[in-house]
């Protein structure tokens, strides 16, 4: 029961930061109607500018500060690459975030060179008990600051203008727009919030154990999360990318012993497996739109 | 009648240079080729002009691969062990060698190594170095149709049985059967978990510390694992959980680091004995440093940066004022065989692939000014006479440049002693 229990808490940590990436994707697809596969580059470099920014301004004030730099970083991607394509179809702006990941993650993998770059991070990998329970720092730090996150942001999309804004465009863009929303305001906004969360995830994912240059591949697990969610629900991504770490995890723990004819490392592909179950029983998600379409 | 016979000879030139057939001599006629990869001409950066050149072609991790951290001093070592070797005359007072103008990246991607492996290879009488397993294992089938010498930056067993692959120090297998051998020794085991990588990297290792295990009457638990420092839960856990004596790790150093870091966290306080590719001197910065210090040690096919032989001096002397890394030390000490077998095919006159093949299998010891026993270069034999056996095991020490430090020197544990080499280990896993 206690492994269990710990388990889950390695789960909920790390899904943690699938569910930061996950809310990404839906921001920005739920505003553009594009998924954008820029956000990988974006977890990488919002956890280099971290472990750059430590040196200078420690760990607390580098985490907001490399945040920002990371939003900015996005806004200006939208503004530069996706703001001229608008009314282009959503399949060419997904290729060009493509094509945006792999420029980003150049360069920031020239800011990495080849050794791991380290968070400075107060956690490491020291644990702590909770009751009978012994589960390290940083997965309670990732599960809690994740929660206060996602608490600001739907508090943002409920009381704030732009977050009324936000919705409103998500809803049916062009009756926004004859009501005075500017529509492009609200695609940079949501980048910039994609960017902002991305750089959080990549400072979790980079907490003791460091980022390399092949780090980028974790934030591919936020894809499974939002199909399982649903690609336009920001409560699904939350809850599929929470779902994700934990299956993860328990397959890691349980697998071997309860279904060792899987193979050895089936957790890797796990988040995949349900991908591919989802997809082929609920494919808009356990909270998605359903779409109908007349043929 | 004389018109019609020079149309004659002349479809006849067009036809046989069409064929290929008279391009060879002209090419030789431009470049002044002696043979693939070998010119009358200097070399672009000759220290001589009056000498032909050797080109050697480098297939590595340059950028953005796992092991680009021990890929470019590999590298970079090779070239200054070249610069070296042609400022002391060359080889055989005849030639000097060219290692930079066929440098290609392969990310540690086998389908690209096998690319730009294609884009040089006649060029090149060799390969001054071709970087990992599973991406060498991609192109050993034309290594070996057109004799291409090369060395690996590699150490699995399966290079033990071919002949054009001149490794330098033992194999993963033998290195992790001396490892355990090691542990009997000082720590007395009674379990051993292999933690590894798949392919012939990490289960070449497994694969040793298995057959050492059941030498010395240990429980044995093979642990596969992926690489990626997020994915090492299932190998902590497993350590953990079955509390191992002594753990066995073939990874990289960031998943070495997550895994003794992580185990270490959880309470564990067995051993690990990482291969050579687990240890890096930027993860005593990281927050696994201090579980390194008390649990870890690193086996070794070779002595560390600043070991006192006169190939090392040179070797430090060479390279200057650089970051002290053993990718260094490897790259460095692979360079001799080549050395070794260059020298014996300008020597025996047959300068060509085929020549320098038979000058490799004619070497059963190399000069490796130290750095390493001369029957380490033993390429003569069969190959499980030929098959070196020792190897060092390191400790973690923060004062010593590249971070470790030499604990035990050269040995050959009993199990590699009577071990019959007679297929690549990874396949008895």
């Amino acid at each position: 029961m206690k492994g269990l229990l710990e388990t889950l808490v390695r789960g909920l940590g790390n899904g943690s930061v699938y569910a930061l990436l996950a809310l990404g994707f839906v921001i920005i697809y739920k505003a553009t109607r594009v998924i954008s596969f820029a956000q990988p580059a974006l977890m990488l470099a919002g956890a280099v500018a971290v472990s750059y920014l430590v040196e200078v301004t420690g760990f607390w004030l580098a985490v907001p500060l490399a945040a920002l730099m990371i939003a900015l970083l996005a806004l200006g991607i939208e503004r530069v690459c996706i703001r001229p394509m608008v009314g282009r179809p959503v399949f060419v702006v997904a290729i060009i975030t493509l094509g945006v990941d792999v420029v980003v993650r150049v360069v920031v993998n020239a800011f990495i060179g080849r050794d791991v770059r380290q968070m400075g991070d107060p956690w490491g990998f020291d644990q702590v008990s909770l009751g009978p329970l012994v589960v390290q720092q940083r997965w309670l730090a990732m599960f809690g600051v994740t929660a206060v996150l996602v608490a600001l942001l739907f508090a943002f999309f409920r009381y704030t203008r732009y977050g009324l804004a936000m919705r409103a465009a998500a809803y049916d863009q062009e009756t926004a727009l004859a009501q005075g929303v500017s529509v492009g305001a609200v695609f940079a906004m949501s980048w910039a919030l994609a960017g902002f969360l991305a750089a959080i995830a990549g400072m979790f994912v980079g907490t003791g154990q460091g980022v390399e240059q092949t780090s980028w591949i974790i934030a591919l697990k936020a894809l499974p999360a939002i199909i399982l969610g649903g690609l336009d629900s920001l409560g699904g991504a939350v809850v599929g990318g929470l779902t994700i770490g934990i299956v993860e995890s328990l397959f890691q723990s349980y697998q071997g012993e309860y279904a060792p004819w899987l193979g050895q490392n089936f957790a890797v592909v796990s988040p995949y497996v349900v991908m591919l179950l989802v997809l082929l029983v609920r494919p808009y998600g356990l909270f998605g739109t359903r779409e109908v379409e007349r043929v | 009648m004389k018109s019609r016979a020079l149309v004659g000879y002349l479809a006849i030139a067009a036809l046989l240079s069409g064929c290929g057939a008279l391009r060879g001599g002209d090419e030789e006629a431009r470049t002044g080729a002696v043979t693939t990869g070998v010119t009358r001409e200097p070399c672009p950066m000759a220290v001589d002009k009056n000498k032909g050149c050797i080109y050697l072609g480098t297939v590595s991790d340059l950028t953005s691969g796992p092991f680009a951290a021990l890929a470019v001093p590999i590298t970079e070592a090779q070239k200054a062990f070249w610069r070296r070797v042609n400022q002391a005359g060359g080889i055989g007072g005849k030639y000097e060698v060219d290692v930079q103008a066929y440098v290609r990246d392969n990310k540690y991607n086998p389908e690209v190594h096998r690319q730009v492996y294609n884009e040089i290879k006649d060029k090149v009488l060799g390969l001054a170095q071709t970087l990992g397993s599973p991406t060498t294992a991609a192109i050993i089938g034309d290594l070996r149709a057109n004799n291409v010498v090369s060395a690996p930056a590699s150490w699995t067993s399966a290079w033990e049985f071919e002949d054009v692959i001149i490794e330098t120090g033992s194999n993963y297998c033998v290195e992790s059967m001396n490892s355990v051998d090691y542990a009997m020794e000082v720590y007395k085991p009674k379990s051993v978990m292999a933690v590894h990588l798949a392919g012939d990297y990490g289960a070449d290792a497994a694969a040793g510390a298995k057959a050492a295990a059941e030498k010395n009457g240990l429980t044995f638990t093979d642990v596969e694992t992926p690489p990626g420092a997020n994915e090492q839960g299932r190998a902590i856990n497993e350590i953990t959980k079955k509390k191992p004596d002594l753990v066995i790790l073939t990874t990289g150093p960031a998943d070495a680091a997550t895994i003794i870091g992580q185990a270490y966290a959880a309470g564990y306080r067995g051993r690990f004995i990482g291969t050579g590719p687990t240890w890096n001197p930027a993860l005593l910065k990281s927050p696994a440093a201090q579980a390194m210090k008390e649990l870890y040690e690193q086996s070794s096919p070779g002595k560390p940066w600043d070991a006192d032989t006169p190939g090392h001096k040179a070797m430090r002397d060479a390279l200057g004022n650089v970051t002290p890394n053993d990718g260094y030390t490897s790259g460095w000490a692979w360079s001799y065989p080549m050395k070794a077998a260059l020298e014996k095919m300008v020597a025996s006159g047959d300068i060509s692939r085929k020549g320098l093949l038979a000058a490799v299998k004619s070497l059963s010891t190399v000069d490796y000014e130290g750095m390493l026993p001369p029957e380490a270069g033993n390429f003569a034999g069969d190959p499980n006479a030929a098959t070196f056996r020792q190897t060092l095991i390191n400790k973690v020490d923060e004062t010593a440049p590249t971070g470790v430090r030499t604990v035990k020197d050269f040995f050959t544990g009993p199990t590699a002693q009577a071990y019959t080499m007679d297929g690549p280990c990874f396949e008895k896993l």
